[in-house]
């Protein structure tokens, strides 16, 4: 563990940002008396699984560390050589695959049974065997019903819904660089879309944002609260709210994918009959039956769960329209992850305002044009609404190594190379994507005004 | 310095002490932040080009600008805040006199994302008034969107400091003042701008430095408003999403801390050789005279409008903590003590650790403080008046950087005899980070009781046989013991809402203190309530903590005759 | 104040010996080459204006400043390195300085706790003292429930109780009002008497020198310029400031000569001219007290064997036993007391006068 101090302490940050390293001893086999969980999830979720399991094992003490996924997949990489931590317990599957592909985690085999292969279109386990899916989720819409009957807004069904002039202004979602669940939903509609459209679809429905959440439950906050009507969420994030009494519902669009929340023992855990035991109680009857507590809410993956669930209550093992349409490409994904984070926030999340202001100024020339003919107003908008989708790269350039290099290379590593070339700064092609999409958005703006000036 | 050492081993082993101390959970850390920001980042060597990319970035000009402008914007609201009501009290026999003096204090014990998200029930553009006002007016004022939020939020939680300051100031002018002037025929509002305003700018302007740079830090605002285009969100957005290979979050982290010097220092250059009331004797306030009836009823109109806004964020979390659902409506459905039997059955575990680590970081603040004070004023020590800056400085690095600083400097860090436990997520790091954010508010309150000390009581003890340590102990101590419980109060409270670095820090649950447990509870939609009747549980303990060591002190002060009875 | 004391058994009174001390401020040289021998059981008094710097040398003495150089020795021990608290000296500060968290009692046991003596002991000596100065029964009450001459009283019982070797008393009468004044100067002088205490008072006002102590030392600009008794310093002083500062003087300038077998003094204008009889030569002035001269209106006849000066009333001041002129004799105003007796009408102001003044009762100084 010795590095230079600095670069130790630049590459360990990201792992302590919300690390804690615990007094393990090293235990035998067997159950022990204790078990670590790295996990993503809220104490609503983590609190439950707890308590039942301690009851069911007397003796096994349960330490949850609350980490955000990539704070957590960065603490397990940091702390590998003098691992703490039996279980990692999370919803993205990057996640897993980055830390698979570190060789960080042991092979499990659940001996549950009456579990599918696949939940939707996706494999319920890893079919390498590194982790188990636990229980489904998917992306969604949610909206507040008090919210849409004041303002008299229609219910969507489609992610294109979002887009609807109707919407303008009522409309949140959280960063995708913020929360890994929002990446994935990102991720499937570029993956279910295509790369250019996939971004259009985004800025079409992003020029209706209200806001661009910093946490991603900021968007069901601020749905249930009224402060917006509808949002981007994660099905249990609407299912809990609604569950909680607020006035709100959740509905799949067609295009999203359900992936299987996961859990994985850790390589090298310091408690691996205890481990072991906690995912096979996740996977009993009992613990599947814990997902379906009001405030949880995910898709447990053993269909018999279901008959417990109340009315209502969605079974993508029977309606097959859930998370069916798309085949999520991992390894793409994660090829990415960070690019596409980066393009989010650069063209979207701090260019809110210029984006909101462009779609206001097309909607507005669109709507005046519907029903009349004005070619040359026709043409503009078209060409604003070209502005608005133009990217500032290409899906191969997303993917080359050169693009990517610049946000996941580690610096402080290759900088003793002197040999290496440098990449160039994450800051650098940030200004230029930010001066591209700013410059199209007020052309865009322009154009469309200048098309409704034509149509008065 | 050798025969220093010589003279006064005791006092330089105390000074040392001190020093190491700051250094390593101060200046270190900062250090360590600072270096980055000047790394290059595939040489490793020392370059400006990171500063280079900041400026010809259109997005950090532009949350360099919106920093500024909120922390100015929320100057001048709270100001408009503080200003009233300063003036009734000092000016006028105001009956209102508690309630502004409570409403000096009852926005300061509530963290500030914990009001925003009240404010946003009350005022947000679907919250109670906005829907009143859509019903019977049909319009709709955007009192929180975007930066205005920010502003409002920042200015009813920070406006206190001007208020107690500009309070102080005045109430320390001498009646003299005022009664020379008005025998050399001067008066009425001529007399307040020429002499009375003048006089009380020091305080005004020592609490406005502060409110900008508490303001131009804060981090738990504008990201629980989802504003993110200013400087310090962008840091933190930096630093924990895209994280080690960008140095931004640490560039932003440089300029966050010289912009908040800058204006430590500005305000300092333009106090210099202007603290008045220092140089007064006797103080006694101004003359104050009768309300006439119409006067009363604008006073008491101005006041209630200004104790509404102060108090929405209370009136709002208790609305939450006691409403079963609230959503696109004035009031909540139904009311319920559901949420306050959840977090005593749940969580008493935020409750007890932020008592404790609130309680440890007062204590080292104080000792700390009371030691520092000492040193400054009662020795000759070379250097003495550094370690003064050095732990004020505190007041100017934001909690984010302080958390950043810690957890690389301290992550390799190994507690002895704890089996790899790293001190940076060990718990005692979280109380020892809130003792040096809180440092300079008690150092304050210690220099200022130590200042009212007069010397002449240390050296009669002398005199008489006392050594320094003995004095210390048994004159000096007792006698500031109301200045050093009032900076135990306020390294307290303030130390229960911080939430920006604790976000750091906290690396388990069991560890977090309330603010984290607010944070962690509104994380999800059943916890809204609960995270709220935690919120109105922190308010209630900081607040009665405060109010019984307020009582304590002014009943103490009373009684050694330190106060008069007015 | 009451008298019964039983508390004694102080050692044989010591001196305090004060050695070429200079002291400094930064660049402010405090105390320049300061000598003095305080004796043993002298009631001492330093006399000067405010900044002169006899503050500063009680505060050396007593420990809380140091010097540059040269030495304290306090009955033959140098204290130069010893802190505060190992000096036994007692003082008593300008502010009284007392502790207001502690109640009149435990003020005054403070000291004896300090140095350790028994409880049992420390009862009866606090009571000893406070009965000394006359406030046992106000033994239970704060500072802040006191008036200034009883606290004043309790600063002297508490210093006093652990039988310091020198008592250092720094203007302790400066915030009393007079009448109380007159009275604790005189209470401090008994009680010194009776304690034979060595004690060394700071003071700007000459009057309360003159009435407590042996010998004064008189300082200004950090030097000692005379030190003697009450009268000495009076009767001779050694030089212009001192003649000014104890009491009221009219000092002409001018030069001193040969004229015929003496010496004689004139006014550089000439107006005033006098014959000495001993006296160094060159410019000097003379000094001379209001009541050093007689006043007559003019064409009066003049006594025998004294200088004559005409002049003219310009301001006259009833001061209760003496009538105080101010008479313009050329371009020097000098000051004339006049007994006052009553019916005596006083003469008015623009009066023609002659002043007398016994040559014997001028002193020549050098300028």
């Amino acid at each position: 563990m010795k590095k230079s101090a600095l670069g130790y302490g630049v590459a360990i940050f990201g792992a302590a940002l919300v690390a804690g390293v615990l007094a393990a001893p090293v235990g035998a086999f067997a159950m022990e008396d204790k078990l670590v969980v790295v996990t993503s999830y809220p104490k609503d979720l983590t609190g439950p699984f707890k308590k039942a399991f301690e009851a069911k094992h007397p003796g096994t003490m349960v330490e949850v560390l609350q980490k955000k996924t990539s704070a957590g997949v960065k603490y397990i990489q940091e702390t590998a050589s003098g691992n703490t931590s039996d279980l990692m317990w999370a919803s993205a599957p990057d996640a897993f695959e980055v830390l698979k592909n570190d060789g960080l985690l042991a092979k499990y085999t659940p001996k549950a049974t009456g579990i599918p292969k696949n939940i939707g279109s996706y494999p319920v386990n890893d079919p390498a065997g590194y982790y188990v899916g636990f229980a489904g989720s998917g992306y969604g819409i949610m909206w507040n019903e008090r919210y849409v009957k004041a303002k008299k807004l229609p219910v969507p069904a489609e992610w294109s819904d979002l887009a609807k002039p109707v919407y303008h202004d009522h409309v949140g979602m959280s960063a995708p660089s913020r929360s890994g669940t929002t990446h994935l939903t990102v991720e499937t509609v570029l993956q279910g879309e295509g790369w250019e459209k996939g971004w259009a679809t985004w800025k079409n429905i992003a020029g209706n944002f209200k806001m661009v959440t910093e946490r991603s439950f900021g968007v069901p906050e601020g749905v249930n609260s009224g402060d917006f009507g509808l949002g981007i969420v994660i099905d249990f994030f609407g299912f809990s709210s609604k569950a909680t009494g607020f006035p709100v519902d959740f509905v799949y669009p067609t295009v999203t994918t359900l992936v299987p929340a996961n859990i994985a023992i850790v390589k090298s855990a310091p408690h691996p009959g205890a481990a072991a035991a906690f995912i096979e109680f996740l996977l009993s009857v009992e613990g599947q039956e814990l997902l379906l507590d009001p405030a949880i809410r995910r898709l447990p993956v053993n269909p018999a769960t279901y008959a417990k669930a109340p009315a209502g209550f969605p079974n993508p093992f029977k309606d097959k329209s859930i998370g069916a349409a798309v085949k999520f490409d991992v390894a793409k994904s994660g090829a990415r992850y960070n690019l596409v984070n980066s393009l989010f926030d650069v063209m979207i999340t701090y260019r809110r305002e210029d984006l909101a202001a462009a779609a206001k100024a097309i909607q507005e020339a669109e709507t005046a044009l519907s029903g009349k003919s004005n070619a040359e107003a026709a043409g503009l908008v078209k060409e604003a609404r070209a502005l608005i989708a133009a990217m500032p790269i290409t899906e191969a350039e997303a993917v080359d190594a050169k693009y990517p290099g610049v946000f996941t290379s580690d610096v402080f590593k290759k900088r003793k190379k002197a040999s290496v070339k440098v990449p160039k700064r994450q800051a650098e092609v940030e200004e230029k994507w930010d001066s591209f999409c700013l410059k199209n958005y007020k052309d865009a703006q322009a154009k469309a005004e200048k098309a409704l000036a034509l149509l008065k | 310095m050798i025969s220093e050492i010589r003279k006064h081993p005791g006092q330089m082993a105390v000074m040392v002490l001190i020093t190491l101390f700051l250094l390593a959970f101060l200046v270190v850390p900062v250090v360590q932040v600072v270096f980055v920001a000047f790394m290059d980042a595939t040489t490793g060597g020392f370059t400006l080009l990171n500063f280079k990319d900041f400026f010809s970035t259109a997005l950090f000009r532009e949350s360099f600008w919106n920093s500024i402008y909120v922390g100015g914007m929320s100057v001048l609201l709270a100001s408009a805040f503080a200003m009233p009501l300063a003036y009734f009290t000092s000016r006028f026999e105001f009956r209102g006199g508690v309630i502004i003096q409570g409403l000096g204090i009852i926005p300061l014990i509530m963290p500030p994302f914990v009001g925003a998200v009240a404010m946003m029930m009350i005022f947000g553009r679907n919250g109670s008034i906005n829907l009143l006002l859509e019903e019977f007016l049909g319009i709709n004022i955007p009192f929180m969107e975007g930066l205005n939020g920010v502003i409002l939020v920042e200015s009813v939680h920070y406006f206190p400091f001007i208020l107690i300051n500009l309070s102080a100031a005045l109430q320390n002018i001498d009646r003299a003042m005022e009664e020379s002037a008005q025998n050399l025929g001067c008066s009425g509002m001529r007399l307040y701008r020429r002499i009375v305003l003048p006089l009380a700018m020091p305080g005004y302007v020592a609490g406005a430095s502060l409110v900008f740079l508490k303001v131009f830090d804060d981090l738990g605002t504008p990201l629980l408003l989802n504003v993110n285009n200013m400087l310090a969100p962008q840091a933190y957005l930096r630093i924990a999403s895209i994280g080690i290979n960008d140095p931004m979050g640490y560039v932003i982290s440089v300029i966050l801390v010289v912009i908040a010097m800058a204006s430590m220092w500005l305000a300092f250059l333009a106090l210099k050789g202007k603290d008045y009331a220092t140089v007064q004797k006797g103080g006694g306030g101004l003359a104050k005279r009768r309300m006439r009836p119409i006067e009363m009823f604008f006073a008491w109109i101005i006041v209630l409008i200004i104790m509404t806004l102060v108090l929405a964020p209370h009136i709002g979390l208790s609305m939450l903590s006691l409403g079963t659902i609230w959503s696109y409506s004035v009031l909540p459905d139904a009311f319920t003590l559901d949420h306050f039997r959840a977090i005593f059955s749940e969580t008493p575990e935020y409750m007890t650790n932020t008592v404790l680590y609130s309680a440890l970081a007062g204590g080292i603040d104080v000792i700390l403080g009371t030691a520092i004070a000492y040193i400054v004023l009662r020795t000759k020590l070379v250097g003495r008046q550094w370690l003064d800056y050095i732990a004020m400085s505190a007041v100017a690095i934001p909690g984010l950087v302080i958390g950043i600083g810690y957890l690389r400097t301290f992550f390799d860090v190994e507690v002895p005899g704890m089996d790899g436990q790293s001190f940076a997520t060990w718990w005692v790091a979280i109380v020892i980070a809130l003792a040096i954010r809180r440092l300079p508010y008690a150092l304050r309150a210690c220099s200022a009781a130590l200042t009212q000390v007069s010397v002449s009581l240390e050296e009669s003890a002398e005199n008489l046989g006392a050594n320094k340590l003995k004095t210390v102990y048994r004159i000096v101590i007792p006698l500031m013991a109301g200045g050093i419980l009032a900076g135990f109060v306020t390294s307290f409270a303030t130390a229960a809402v911080e939430l920006g670095m604790t976000l750091m820090l906290v690396s388990k649950n069991a560890d977090g203190p309330l603010a984290y447990g607010i944070y962690v509870y509104m994380q999800s939609a059943a916890g809204r309530g609960p995270g709220a009747a935690l919120g109105i549980f922190a308010v209630l303990v900081v607040g009665l903590c405060t109010f019984i060591s307020h009582v304590y002190v002014d009943r103490r002060q009373r009684a050694l005759g330190m106060k008069r009875d007015d | 104040m009451n008298q019964n004391v039983n508390l004694a058994g102080h050692g044989s009174p010591v001196g305090v010996d004060i050695k070429g001390v200079n002291l400094s401020f930064g660049s402010t040289h405090v105390l320049k080459g300061i000598d003095l021998q305080i004796k043993p059981g002298e009631f001492f008094a330093f006399l000067g204006p405010s900044g002169c710097g006899k503050t500063t040398l009680l505060r050396l003495i007593a420990g809380f400043e140091s010097c540059q150089s040269g030495e304290v020795l306090i009955g033959d021990r140098d204290v130069a390195h010893l802190p505060p608290w190992r000096r036994d000296v007692g003082m008593v500060f300008q502010s009284y300085a007392l502790w207001p968290h502690m109640t009149v009692r435990r003020n005054v046991a403070f000291g004896l706790e300090e140095r350790k003596f028994p409880r049992a002991e420390i009862g009866p000596r606090v009571e000893a003292a406070l009965d000394l100065v006359g406030l046992l029964e106000l033994a239970e009450r704060r500072p802040s429930q006191l008036s200034g001459g009883q606290q004043q009283r309790v600063a002297l019982a508490r210093t006093i109780v652990v039988e310091p070797q020198v008592l250092l008393l720094d203007e302790p009468l400066s915030n009393l009002d007079a009448k109380l004044r007159i009275q604790m100067r005189r209470e401090l002088r008994l009680l010194q008497r009776k304690l034979s205490l060595t004690t060394i008072f700071v003071t700007h006002d000459q009057e309360e020198a003159n009435t407590t102590s042996d010998r004064i030392a008189v300082i200004e600009q950090g030097i000692i310029q005379q030190v003697g008794s009450p009268m000495e310093l009076y009767d001779q002083p050694a030089n212009l400031f001192v003649a000014n500062f104890l009491g009221v003087a009219n000092v002409v300038a001018g030069t001193v000569s040969q004229e015929g077998d003496g010496l004689s003094f004139r006014s550089d204008d000439g107006a005033v001219t006098v014959a000495l009889s001993a006296a160094g030569q060159g410019p000097r002035s003379i000094v001379f007290r209001p009541q050093n001269l007689t006043i007559q209106p003019a064409g009066q006849p003049a006594p025998e064997g004294l200088t004559e000066l005409a002049g003219k009333v310009s301001h006259m001041e009833f001061l209760g036993s003496v009538v105080r002129y101010q008479v313009t004799v050329g371009p020097h105003f000098l000051l004339v007391d006049s007994a006052h007796q009553k019916g005596v009408v006083p003469m008015e102001e623009g009066t023609d006068v002659n002043l007398f003044i016994n040559n014997e009762l001028v002193i020549d100084l050098p300028n």
